[in-house]
C-alpha cells in the first residue's frame, strides 16, 4: 500500500500545494557554508519544526524566506511561483512573518507604535488613542492580549514575543516563523504561546518553529526538519521519532547523555560566598528583600523561581553589579559588598549573565575582543599598560576551541556569530575565570541538546574541583539532576531552600507562587 | 521585472572603496556641468586648481597650512566617537586653545625655548576646560553632549572676536581686529610649513597605537561600543568617559595653539575657519579611525584649497561652499550606499 500523502495526513484536500517551499536553498557566508542544498514544504494546517546543532544555519535559512538575506542558490516558491523577497516587507506583503531569537522591537516606543510601525495599512494621521483602539481590536480578534499604551521596554519578555506576534499577525501573514520563542518564556506562557499556535493553524495558516527543546518539539509539532552544517538531514511525521532519534539525527552520531550526580558526598567544604541580609530598592520598588544565602566550596545552588522575581539582582548583587541598600557580601570570609564588579571577577568569580547580548559582549566588536573580556588586563595579554593584540588573538583561539565554537574570522562582529555559539563563548570565557564561584543565569538558554549536555558537564566538573555553582534556571528538572540544593525566589524574597535530592515538586511549586518553606 | 534595494549587515570593504571614488568622480562630474552652466570652462579650471595645487611648492605649502588644523579638529572629534560621545565644539575648543596660547605669548614674558611649551600645554588646558563642563553633564546627569558643545562653540567665536578687537587690540593701532603679531611662533621646517604639521601627524599614529596597544584603548573600545559590557567587566566607563572627552578638548585646543602660533602669527575673531566643523565630517569620513583621518583631513584640505584657487578665478565664494558642500554630500551618500545592494525582483512582490 502506498504511503498516504502529507495532505492526506494534515487532512487536507489531495493535491493542495504547499503555502511556501524552498528549493534547494544555499548561502555562504566568508569562510561558512550557512545552508547548502535546502529543500522544505510547509502545508497549511501545519506546525513545521526546524531542528539543529548550534550554527547549523536554522536562523539563517529562516532569515532567507524573509528576505533579510538573498539566498546564493535555489529559490523560494510561494503560491506556484518563484518569489525572490528584497526586505522583510516584501516577505510579509506575500504573507510570511517572523518573530526574532533577538526581539526586534523599538524599546521606547509603545506598543501600539510598534504594532503600526512600517505598515502600510496605517493610517498616515491618526491620534494616539485611535492606533491603541485599533491594537486594542486586532488583539482580541486575533486572541493574543496586549496593553496597546504600555511602554515596550516595560513589558516582561512574554508580553514582548506576543507584541512581535501580534505585529506579525496584524499583516495577515499565513506563515509565522517563531525563532527559539520558548528559550525566554515560563512555562505557563509557553503553554499560552502553544494554545495560539494551534489555534493559528486550525485555520490553514502555517507555522515554522525553531527550538533546541526536543519534548516540546514532539508535543507540538507535526513535522519536524533537521539540519546538519547547513544541509537537510531529513524532514519526519513526528509521530515516528523520540527525543533520542532526534538528538541522534542533529549531531550526527549517539549522544551520551551524562550522569551528573556526585560522586562522593564528603566534597561540600567551607562557605565561600555569604549573602547576609541583602535588600535591595530602586525607585522605590523592592527588587531583593533580606536575602541571606551560603554557598559552599563544591556544591552547586540552584536558584528556582518564575523569571523576573529578582533572579537577575541576586546575580548583579553577588558579582558585584549592584551595591545591595542593606546587608553585606562576603567572598572567602572578606566582606566584598562594595567591591565592585572587578575585584570580585579578580578574585575567581564568573558571571555568566541572563542577557549576554547586552550585558555579557559587545556583539559590534571583533570576536576576539570579546573572548578577552575577563583577561585582557593579565600577562600575557597585557604588560603593564600594554595589550598585546596577537596574544589576544591567541587566547580567543583557545577560548572558541574549547567552546566548540567554528569562527571563520576572529575579526568578524561577535554578532554575526549564530545566538547558541554567542553564548557558548560567554560561557567557557567566565568558566575559565571561575576559580572559586560561578554565577550562571540561564546558561543553556539558547544551546543545543549536545551543547547543554557538554556544558552540565564542566558544571560538575568545576563543583568536583571545589567550585561553588549559582545555576539560575526555570528548568525544574534541570535543577533537580544537577543541583545540590535548591533556592526558590518569589518577589525578591527567598521562599526556602530545600536539598534536591529527594525534593517535593509540588511543595517547590507552591513556593515558586509565594508560599514559605514549611 | 523590477529593482529594490537591499540593506546588507556588513558592507563589504571593496565595495565600500569603490563607492568612495565614485562618489568623488560623481561629485567632480556635477561641479563640472554647474561651472559650464553658469559659463565656466570646467576643465581648464580643474586644470588650474591642481597645476597650482600641486604644481609648486607654493600650492603644496597653502595645502599644508589647511590640512593641520583639520587634522587636529578631526582627530578631536574621532577620539571622542570612539567612546561614543559627539564632540561638536572641537570649533570652540579650538578658539580657546588659541585665545589662551595667544595670551601667554603677549603677556607672560619668558625665554623661546621656555614659551612655545608653555604655549601649547596652555592651549590643550584652555581646549580641554571648554568641554570639561558638557563633559560633567554628560557623565554625570546623562545631559547630551550634543547640543552643550555647539553652545559653547558660539561664545568661544565672540570671547576672541571681543579680545582681538577690543582689550588685546594691537596698540600700534596698524590693525583693526587683530592682536600684535606674537613674539614666539612655531619654527617652519620646510617653506611657510611649520611643526605643527609633522606634530599632528605623529600624535594620529600615536592615537591610533595607544587604541589598539594599550589596556586603556582596549577599555575604551569596549566602553564606546557598550557601556552595559563595559561596566559588567568592572571598567571604570565614566572615568574613560571624562577622560576621553577632554582629551579630545585639548587635541582641537592644541590645534587652536599652532595656527595662532604657527600659521597666522595673531589672534584674531574667526581664526577657527570652520575647521571645527569640518572635522566633524572629516573624522565621521574616517570612521572615528586616527590614521584614517591623516587620509580624510588631507581630501577635505584638498577641496578647500581647491575652492580658494577657484575664487581667485573669478567664482564666487557662494559657488566655491556649494561646490565644497556637494563633494562631501557625496562622499557621504557613497558611503550610506556601500551598504546596499540592487536586487532584482521575479515579479512585484
Ligand atoms: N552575517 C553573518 N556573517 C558571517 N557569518 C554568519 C552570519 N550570520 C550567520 N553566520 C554563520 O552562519 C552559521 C549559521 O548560523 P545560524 O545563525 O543560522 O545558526 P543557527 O542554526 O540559528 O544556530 P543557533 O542554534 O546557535 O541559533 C554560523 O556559523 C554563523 O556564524
Ligand atoms: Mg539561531
Amino acid at each position: 500500500m502506498a504511503e498516504p500523502s502529507i495532505q492526506s495526513r494534515l487532512g487536507l484536500a489531495p493535491g493542495t500545494p504547499p503555502l511556501v517551499s524552498l528549493r534547494g536553498v544555499g548561502k555562504v557566508f566568508p569562510g561558512v557554508i550557512a545552508n547548502a542544498d535546502v529543500d522544505l514544504d510547509v502545508f497549511p494546517g501545519e506546525i513545521h519544526a526546524l531542528l539543529g546543532e548550534n550554527g547549523a544555519g536554522k536562523s539563517t535559512l529562516m532569515n532567507i524566506l524573509t528576505g533579510i538575506y538573498q539566498p546564493d542558490e535555489g529559490e523560494i516558491i510561494v503560491g506556484g511561483r518563484a518569489v525572490s523577497f528584497a526586505s522583510p516587507v516584501d516577505a510579509i506583503a506575500a504573507g510570511i512573518g517572523m518573530v526574532h531569537q533577538h526581539f526586534k522591537l523599538v524599546r521606547a516606543f509603545t506598543v501600539a507604535e510598534n504594532i503600526h510601525l512600517g505598515w502600510s495599512e496605517t493610517p498616515r494621521r491618526i491620534s494616539r488613542a485611535a492606533l491603541e483602539a485599533r491594537t486594542a481590536e486586532l488583539s482580541s480578534r486575533l486572541g493574543l492580549a496586549v496593553n496597546p499604551a504600555a511602554r515596550v521596554a516595560e513589558l516582561s519578555t512574554g508580553e514582548q514575543q506576543r507584541v512581535e506576534i501580534l505585529r506579525v499577525l496584524a499583516r495577515k501573514a499565513r506563515v509565522l516563523i517563531l525563532d527559539e520563542p520558548t528559550a525566554v518564556l515560563t512555562p505557563a506562557e509557553a503553554r499560552e504561546l502553544f494554545a495560539a499556535l494551534r489555534a493559528f493553524v486550525a485555520e490553514g495558516n502555517a507555522v515554522i518553529f525553531i527550538s533546541h527543546k526536543l519534548d516540546e518539539v514532539l508535543e507540538i509539532a507535526h513535522r519536524v526538519t533537521i539540519l546538519r552544517q547547513g544541509r537537510k538531514v531529513a524532514t519526519d511525521w513526528t509521530e515516528a521519532c523520540t527525543e533520542k532519534s532526534l538528538a541522534q539525527q542533529m549531531v550526527g552520531r549517539e549522544i551520551v547523555l551524562s550522569d551528573m550526580r556526585g560522586t562522593d558526598i564528603g566534597r561540600i567544604g567551607a562557605p565561600v560566598l555569604a549573602l547576609e541580609g541583602v535588600s535591595l530598592m530602586s525607585e522605590g520598588v523592592t527588587l531583593l528583600k533580606n536575602v541571606s544565602l551560603e554557598l559552599r566550596a563544591g556544591e552547586i545552588l540552584g536558584i528556582a523561581g518564575v523569571a523576573g522575581n529578582g533572579q537577575r539582582e541576586l546575580t548583579q548583587v553577588m558579582t558585584g553589579l549592584a551595591v545591595p541598600t542593606t546587608g553585606r557580601v562576603w567572598l572567602e570570609g572578606a566582606d566584598v559588598t562594595r567591591a565592585g564588579a572587578r575585584r570580585i571577577a579578580a578574585q575567581g568569580v564568573g558571571h555568566i549573565p541572563e542577557d549576554r547580548l547586552h550585558a555579557g559582549m559587545a556583539p559590534a566588536l571583533s570576536i576576539t575582543d570579546n573572548a578577552v573580556l575577563r583577561e585582557y588586563a593579565k600577562p600575557p595579554l597585557s604588560l603593564g599598560p600594554l595589550f598585546r593584540p596577537w596574544r589576544a588573538t591567541r587566547l580567543a583561539r583557545e577560548i572558541a576551541a574549547a567552546a566548540e565554537v567554528m569562527v571563520p574570522s576572529f575579526e568578524m562582529p561577535a554578532r554575526n556569530l549564530s545566538g547558541g555559539n554567542q553564548q557558548r563563548l560567554v560561557a567557557r570565557r567566565e568558566m575559565r575565570i571561575a576559580s572559586k564561584v560561578l554565577v550562571a543565569a540561564y546558561p543553556s538558554r539558547g544551546l543545543d541538546v549536545g551543547a547543554i549536555n557538554t556544558m552540565m558537564r564542566y558544571f560538575t566538573e568545576l563543583r568536583d574541583a571545589g567550585v561553588a555553582v549559582v545555576l539560575v534556571s526555570e528548568e525544574l528538572e534541570e535543577l533537580l539532576t544537577l543541583a545540590d540544593r535548591i533556592a526558590v525566589m518569589f518577589h525578591g524574597e527567598i521562599m526556602g531552600v530545600v536539598p534536591a535530592e529527594g525534593a517535593d515538586i509540588e511543595a517547590i511549586g507552591l513556593m515558586m507562587g509565594g508560599r514559605h518553606a514549611a | 521585472m523590477s529593482y529594490r534595494l537591499q540593506r546588507l549587515p556588513v558592507a563589504k570593504p571593496s565595495v565600500a572603496f569603490a563607492a568612495r571614488i565614485a562618489s568623488v568622480v560623481l561629485a567632480l562630474l556635477t561641479a563640472g556641468l554647474v561651472l559650464k552652466l553658469v559659463g565656466m570652462e570646467p576643465l581648464a579650471l580643474a586644470g588650474r586648481v591642481l597645476k597650482s595645487t600641486f604644481g609648486s611648492s607654493f600650492g603644496l605649502e597653502d595645502l599644508a597650512l589647511l590640512f593641520t588644523p583639520l587634522l587636529y579638529c578631526g582627530l578631536a572629534v574621532a577620539v571622542a566617537l570612539r567612546i561614543g560621545a559627539w564632540n561638536i565644539g572641537a570649533e570652540g575648543q579650538f578658539n580657546l586653545g588659541a585665545f589662551a596660547a595667544a595670551g601667554i605669548a603677549l603677556f607672560v614674558p619668558g625665554p623661546d625655548w621656555a614659551q612655545l611649551p608653555a604655549m601649547a600645554v596652555t592651549g590643550a588646558l584652555a581646549g580641554a576646560a571648554w568641554i570639561l563642563v558638557p563633559t560633567l553633564a554628560r557623565a554625570y546627569a546623562g545631559v547630551s553632549e550634543l547640543i552643550t558643545t555647539l553652545l559653547l562653540n558660539f561664545v568661544a567665536l565672540l570671547l576672541v572676536y571681543w579680545v582681538s578687537t577690543g582689550p588685546w587690540l594691537d596698540p600700534s593701532g596698524h590693525a583693526l581686529a587683530t592682536t600684535a603679531r606674537l613674539p614666539v611662533s612655531v619654527p617652519e621646517f620646510w617653506g611657510i610649513v611649520h611643526w605643527g604639521l609633522p606634530v599632528a601627524v605623529i600624535l594620529a599614529v600615536g592615537l591610533a597605537a595607544v587604541f589598539a596597544f594599550t589596556r586603556w584603548g582596549y577599555e575604551v573600545r569596549i566602553g564606546g561600543s557598550n557601556p552595559g559590557a563595559a561596566r559588567y567587566a568592572g571598567m571604570p566607563v565614566r572615568r574613560h568617559l571624562i577622560a576621553v572627552m577632554l582629551l579630545s578638548g585639548a587635541i582641537a585646543g592644541l590645534g587652536g595653539m599652532m595656527e595662532v602660533a604657527g600659521t597666522v602669527g595673531r589672534l584674531q575673531g574667526g581664526i577657527s575657519n570652520n575647521y571645527g566643523y569640518l572635522g566633524i565630517m572629516v573624522a565621521v569620513l574616517a570612521r572615528a579611525a586616527p590614521l584614517g583621518t591623516i587620509a580624510t583631513a588631507f581630501l577635505m584640505a584638498t577641496i578647500l584649497n581647491g575652492g580658494i584657487i577657484l575664487q581667485t578665478q573669478g567664482l564666487t565664494t557662494h559657488t566655491v561652499l556649494a561646490l565644497t558642500g556637494l563633494i562631501l554630500l557625496y562622499a557621504a551618500i557613497g558611503d550610506e550606499a556601500a551598504k546596499y545592494r540592487i536586487v532584482k525582483l521575479a515579479k512585484g512582490a
